[in-house]
């Protein structure tokens, strides 16, 4: 069994090292000897039918977006959305998550529409959430916890198609108004955590790797790995995130 | 001078020699907050007797190297300048070095000021000073919870700039297109500096490439090579915008590992050969930025190439200090595209070295280290025996260089920077060199710890 991840424009889409994900699921496959292979889906490439196993998108600046926006729309979120339905995992943090959502509504101009993989919208906010997070999850593994840094002015709210993440302790979250912060709908998981997520919440790694070689049949078991210095990292930066708020 | 700022000025006097004798720092912000708020008109008023007048250095790698260096040519062409020379570069650290530099009754000895200032900080610095010349080095991705986006910092840079006055000289890097292109369809005098020499470029961007898209018109930029980042040649296919030809450059250049640069230089009527004392490409930038604003300002080539070649490294940005029969070379590294370079100088050699990375993540470090991930530590691989993690996120680092599979090298981790310290010299032996590549703030803390140690002098006792 190999794993085939889909990277949703690395040019584009790669904000606040985000790309850290794509490196920790690489290494976590591999250190486990499963097979792994990247492919890089550029504005104009199509999504294959049934080809990829873990799709990731990161996040981008304004200008970045927009381009992305069109591509995503017209060409990539219909078949995207399929491909989570039928089993696919999905990874998207920030400008990413918000475009897999119902629509954007800017404070001006009309609501853009976005790709409707999460029962969730995004209304634009006037105050940026800054800082480290630290939230409990059934993903967090053993310490019930994700950590990780937001950075983002847009206030999402989530329907009852999908759940969240996690439930913050620290920081803002998807709204600054529910603490909840992120969505999981299926294997796709949507998050405004930075930092990068992945390397310090394996927990959250392999639910995406389980998700994406149960795609395959049978059911998997992952083989545990020495994860004593991401436990570390998690540890220290769930300390740093509630001395610094 | 106006009551006002008279006592402004005495306020802060009084605090900065209170601070340096209880032994609180060199004073370096705070007698100019002080005095900001005793007057808001602070630093218009004091800039107004130097009767050379300003300049602001600002970009996100090298202003402090730039500025350093700027200084040195300056006073050797005896223009006296008033720097605020610690990294220091809010509108505090400014209002601070105008205090420092005069007497009780406002006097300055100084006759131009020169002050490097934080890239979000350019506008307000523009408006206070009056500067008769701006400088932009880059711009690159740096504390952005600080800033907001990249794109958005160029275009309010470009709208402080448009409000210059009309004979103000602008002084741009051309090999950085979202600085370059500050410079299109303005009314002042644009002056351009780069590296004209593709030898050390490369086909790929750098994963820390931040600049991919025309500041003008939002097509993708098409690129013949990349030097440093999202630094290069390059050209826009939307709108024409491409590298401005260049005023100042360095050609035919040469890199000698950690032993610097050497290069052809060509500016207007006349070129030179030139030996550059600081490793990376990075630092030609800086070399080319001070040179091409001391001839904007008429200093003689001479004068200026003398100055460079005579120029240790700035404060901290790459330090030797002797630790009994061993050596400690420290170099800064804030953001991921003068992180890449650093690694890129330090792998140069053929010897293994030893490392630390050290990563703090206080508010001048940037609170958000995501960043690190944007680092190609993967270009270390073979080429360390030890690495040691350190800082206050040095577990942070610790997993980034364990998922960069540095085959053969030892890591281990020490949150505790004097700790790690230790470490990293009981590592090497004797007449060995170990490297540090601290954040901003945990190459502060190291220093304090090497002063304490009696290492180093405390830097406001430097120049």
């Amino acid at each position: 069994m190999n794993i085939r991840i889909g990277w949703l424009y690395p040019d584009l889409m790669n904000i606040y090292g985000d790309r850290g994900n794509i490196i920790t699921l690489v290494n976590r496959c591999k250190w486990r000897g499963i097979p792994v292979e990247v492919d890089e889906l550029q504005p104009g490439d199509r999504i294959s039918e049934g080809r990829h196993d873990i799709f990731f998108m990161g996040g981008g600046q304004d200008r970045e977006q927009e381009i992305v926006y069109q591509d995503l729309l017209e060409l990539k979120g219909e078949p995207l959305k399929r491909q989570i339905e039928n089993g696919a995992a999905a990874l998207v943090i920030c400008g990413g998550y918000q475009l897999f959502g119902k629509f954007y509504r800017p404070f001006e101009g009309d609501e853009l529409k976005g790709i409707e993989v999460f029962d969730a919208y995004t209304v634009a906010g006037r105050k940026r959430c800054i800082g480290n997070v630290v939230a409990k999850s059934a993903l967090g593994g053993p310490s019930g916890t994700v950590v990780g840094f937001e950075n983002h002015s847009g206030k999402t709210y989530l329907g009852e198609g999908c759940t969240p993440l996690g439930m913050v302790s620290v920081g803002f979250g998807n709204n600054a108004e529910d603490r909840t912060e992120g969505a999981v709908y299926l294997g796709a998981i949507g998050t405004y955590l930075h930092g990068s997520l992945l390397p310090k919440n394996p927990g959250v790694a392999d639910f995406l790797i389980e998700k994406g070689l149960a795609r395959h049949g049978g059911t998997v078991r992952l083989d545990p790995l020495d994860d004593t210095l991401e436990k570390r990292a998690h540890d220290a930066a769930v300390l740093r995130a509630r001395k610094t708020h | 001078m106006r009551l006002k700022t008279r006592t402004a000025l005495l306020l802060g006097k009084a605090i900065g020699s209170t601070s340096r004798a209880l032994k609180l720092g060199g004073g370096s912000t705070l007698p100019g907050r002080v005095a900001r708020r005793a007057d808001s008109g602070f630093v218009p008023a004091m800039v107004k007797e130097l009767p050379l007048g300003c300049l602001l250095i600002t970009g996100t790698n090298g202003k402090t190297t730039t500025s350093t260096l700027l200084a040195s040519i300056l006073d050797k062409a005896g223009m006296t300048p008033v720097h605020n020379h610690t990294g220091a570069n809010l509108m505090a650290g400014i209002a601070s070095a105008l205090i420092r530099e005069s007497d009780l009754s406002g006097q300055l000895a100084a006759r131009i000021g020169l002050f490097e200032v934080d890239e979000a900080a350019l506008p307000a610095a523009i408006t206070d000073t009056s500067p008769r010349l701006v400088l932009v080095n880059n711009l690159f991705r740096d504390q952005l919870d600080r800033y907001g986006e990249l794109d958005t910092l160029a275009s309010k840079m470009k709208k402080a700039i448009a409000g210059l006055d009309r004979l103000a000289v602008v002084a741009l890097n051309a090999d950085d297109p979202l600085v370059a292109s500050i410079g299109t369809g303005m009314k002042q005098k644009f002056m351009y500096y780069g590296i004209d020499d593709e030898r050390y470029g490369t086909d790929t961007m750098q994963h820390a490439a931040d600049s991919k898209h025309c500041a003008i018109c939002g097509s993708r930029l098409n690129y013949e090579y990349y030097l440093f980042g999202h630094l290069g040649r390059y050209k826009c296919p939307g709108c024409g915008m491409a590298r401005p030809a260049t005023d100042v450059a360095a050609t035919s250049v040469e890199m000698l590992g950690m032993n610097g640069t050497r290069c052809t230089l060509r500016y207007p009527g006349g070129t030179t050969e030139l030996t550059i004392p600081l490793p990376g490409l990075y630092n030609v930038y800086n070399i080319l930025a001070a040179m091409t604003t001391s001839l904007a300002l008429g200093v003689e080539p001479d004068i200026v190439i003398r100055a460079v070649e005579e120029f240790t490294a700035a404060f901290g940005r790459v330090e030797r200090i002797k630790v009994a029969d061993r050596e400690v070379l420290m170099i800064l590294a804030k953001n991921p595209a003068g992180f890449n370079e650093v690694i890129r100088t330090l792998t140069s050699g053929t010897d293994k070295k030893s490392v630390m990375l050290a990563l703090n993540d206080n508010i001048a470090d940037g609170r958000d280290v995501s960043w690190i991930w944007d680092v190609d530590f993967e270009m270390f691989r073979g080429r360390l025996d030890n690495v040691v993690c350190s800082g206050i996120r040095g577990w942070d680092m610790a997993v980034r260089v364990k998922y960069a599979e540095l085959m053969e090298t030892s890591i281990v981790t020490q949150p505790e920077l004097d700790k790690a310290l230790d470490l990293g010299l009981e590592l090497i032996g004797r007449g060995e060199t170990f490297y540090i590549v601290p954040t901003y703030t945990a190459m502060l803390d190291l220093r304090k710890t090497m002063v304490e140690r009696g290492l180093v002098t405390p830097f406001w006792e430097g120049k």
